[in-house]
């Protein structure tokens, strides 16, 4: 046992812990006492801490100046969507290299971490591209089918095939960005699960197929969700591509139709911050409820990698 | 199939086990393996290709008369240097002769035997850097270099990258310890380091761009009450250079903090138990035991941040979308900004460029663990 610390040490610590606190929580707090104040309040000189009068009249504003709502359902498809198919693909990848023996097991996951690297900006040109319909090999021809599928869910006809504006032009890329990340979470999560499991499994007549399906799956539930968290983070923020790529108002995501909100020279505050607190909603209910599991996460790729 | 003569035996054929659903281990293992590696070559791998063979066209969307069409180095030409570019001696004066004579006199030292030469090798490097950063980078009144709008946005990212790296780590490693600390409100700290990773970086930039609000902001209504002028901080140039600096900070340095925790979590508390027998203060266990072991957790919150800092798009763009004047922009927001005046070919020469920035930086600290450990 460690002894006691000495009280001016204990006193330190603890107005540390309250500066971490506030530094973490207080940005977001002040957001929200300002959506909670009218225009003329946010202009007053000396500015007033909380609210004089609070009002939610900010928040009728927020969905009747722009199709708030609209947003809020893009960025929940795209980020849902990427998040499954992502998911699934990564939990194959990480039982494949966390549990299974097979050759150059050592070398794939670096190279998929390395992966992770890649600056995102530099996608930007080719897929911009490659969705404006630009012939590529093998993508053009994908992109084709997709389309004579009706699976382009919102096309602006340009004449052909485009990609641009629908969320297909979200979705692809998400998946790809966060795909490095979760492999490498669910692959350190996977090893973590008891190779006597399996075996167990195998002795009792199951195919390698019946084990993955009726063992291994229930038991790695909370790695996936976990894995599930964070992509769906990462895609509910994502804001380059989302800039570049979805142009008409119906199919923006929330980061970038918050910015949306300013004038060439009018700042709405109160109203922007109304938006951005229904924005970040989402995001603060995860944390709240999935703190531990978030670190856990992030810890594993961060320390791994 | 008839025509298949008869093979030597096999234990279990390939597609036979494939069939029966009982697939060997790397069987099982490669075929799950196919839609990840399907993914990144696709939408990660052949993009990098397809932008290194982009960068060496002319194409302009605005254009579409000119089509696209080959142009080799052109692109980098008209980046790095130019035609246009010229060595007058005015453009040599000033800090560029101080730095050579400070470089001259380095390496007489380094050769004398008074300095290592490698230390003299860094020194020489940063030297150039420096010189480079006040004499070459910036558009000075009459630019040396061609494209001067990539040499300053090269520049800001430049001290963007060495000023918030640094900033994160400072402020996260205290954010780290002090969330090492078992208290009753641990859940409040997770969630108070869980927030600026959480946030949006647009929304973070929009945040903080309410916060530093000159009139109204409340940064400056606690500096006025402490009595200390409060600057326009996003209106002139160095305060906003400040600003974004000090809101990257914020909201990269909890997740530094985070990779940091869980390295200081990984080391075995009886070392500090014996150091404390041993009659080590506290600072001499910060020192002897703590730093040499997070080493590994401080070398990939470095990288990371490093990687990210080359990227910075969100944070300047959405505070003063690149300004006051190109004050702030960015790498980044000058890829974008080409892109979006249909001048692909050239965006995707700075892609390029801003990539093996990357890759480089990748490089040198991957050598900078594996020589050390």
């Amino acid at each position: 046992m460690r002894r006691r610390a000495r009280p001016f040490t204990r006193i330190l610590v603890a107005v540390g812990t309250l500066l971490l606190i506030a530094n973490g929580t207080f940005p977001l707090v002040w957001i929200i006492l300002t959506s909670l104040k009218d225009e003329n309040e946010l202009i007053r000189t000396p500015i007033t801490y909380l609210p004089a009068d609070p009002t939610f009249s900010n928040y009728v504003q927020v969905f009747e100046q722009l199709p708030f709502a609209r947003f809020m359902l893009n960025s929940a498809i795209v980020s849902v969507s990427a998040t499954i198919v992502c998911v699934v693909i990564a939990a194959l990848a990480g039982y494949a290299l966390g549990r299974l023996n097979m050759p150059f097991r050592r070398g794939i996951l670096p190279a998929i971490v390395i992966t992770s690297m890649f600056p995102a900006l530099v996608l930007l040109v080719p897929l911009y591209r490659v969705f404006l319909g630009a012939e590529i090999p093998v993508i053009t021809q994908v992109a084709n089918v997709l389309h004579a599928l009706g699976m382009t869910f919102m096309p602006v006809d340009l004449g052909g095939p485009n990609l641009l504006n629908t969320y297909w032009a979200l979705i692809i890329p998400y998946v790809a960005l966060s795909l490095p990340i979760a492999t490498l979470i669910l692959t350190s999560f996977f090893q973590l699960i008891p190779k006597d499991l399996e075996s167990a499994a195998l002795v009792d007549g199951c195919t390698r197929v019946q084990t993955l399906v009726r063992v291994i799956a229930p038991v790695s539930a909370p790695g996936i969700v976990t894995a599930g968290i964070i992509i769906f983070v990462n895609s509910w923020n994502e804001f380059l591509l989302a800039l570049n790529f979805n142009t008409s108002m119906s199919m923006r995501t929330v980061p970038v139709g918050i910015t949306m909100y300013q004038g060439e020279f009018a700042f709405p505050w109160a109203v922007i911050s109304a938006a951005i607190t229904i924005g970040v909603l989402p995001l603060v209910v995860l944390i709240l409820m999935f703190q531990q599991k978030i670190i856990a996460g992030l810890t594993a790729g961060g320390v791994k990698g | 199939m008839a025509t298949t003569a008869p093979t030597a035996y096999r234990p279990a054929g390939f597609w036979r086990r494939l069939r029966q659903g009982n697939p060997s281990e790397a069987q099982l293992g490669f075929l799950m393996l196919i839609p990840a590696a399907l993914v990144l070559l696709v939408v990660m791998f052949w993009p990098i290709v397809q932008v290194v063979w982009q960068s060496f066209h002319f194409e302009r969307l605005n254009l579409p008369a000119e089509g696209r069409y080959w142009i080799g180095l052109t692109h980098y030409q008209r980046m790095l240097g130019g035609s246009e570019m010229t060595w007058s001696l005015s453009n040599l004066l000033g800090w560029r002769l101080l730095a050579l004579a400070l470089v001259v006199a380095l390496w007489i030292g380094a050769l004398r035997g008074g300095l290592h030469r490698r230390t003299a090798l860094w020194w020489t490097l940063g030297l150039l850097v420096v010189a480079g950063v006040l004499m070459g980078f910036h558009p000075g009144e009459d630019g040396r270099w061609n494209d001067t709008r990539f040499w300053n946005s090269f520049s800001i990212t430049l001290v963007i990258i060495v000023a918030s790296v640094a900033g994160s780590f400072l402020v996260g490693l205290p954010l780290a310890l002090l969330a090492n600390v078992p208290s009753r409100w641990r859940w409040l700290v997770r969630v108070a380091l869980l927030i600026p990773w959480a946030m949006p970086r647009v929304l973070v930039g929009v945040m903080f761009a309410w916060l530093f609000n000159s009139t109204n902001g409340v940064i400056n209504d606690v500096l006025r009450r402490i009595g200390i002028e409060a600057p326009l901080w996003l209106a002139r140039s160095d305060p906003a250079v400040w600003a974004t600096n000090i809101t990257i900070v914020w909201a990269t340095s909890a997740f530094v903090g985070l990779i940091l925790l869980a390295g200081l979590q990984s080391i075995d508390t009886s070392l500090y138990e014996a150091a404390e027998v041993d009659g080590a203060s506290a600072f001499q266990r910060f020192v002897r035991i703590t730093l040499p072991l997070l080493r590994p957790a401080i070398a990939v919150a470095l990288i990371f941040r490093t990687l990210t800092a080359i990227q910075t798009f969100d944070i300047p763009f959405a505070m003063t979308r690149g300004g006051p004047g190109r004050t702030l922009e960015t790498l980044g927001i000058y890829i974008t900004s080409t892109t979006n005046n249909l001048n692909l070919g050239y965006a995707a020469a700075l892609s390029v460029a801003l990539f093996l920035m990357s890759l480089a930086i990748t490089v040198l600290y991957l050598r900078w663990i594996y020589t050390e450990d």
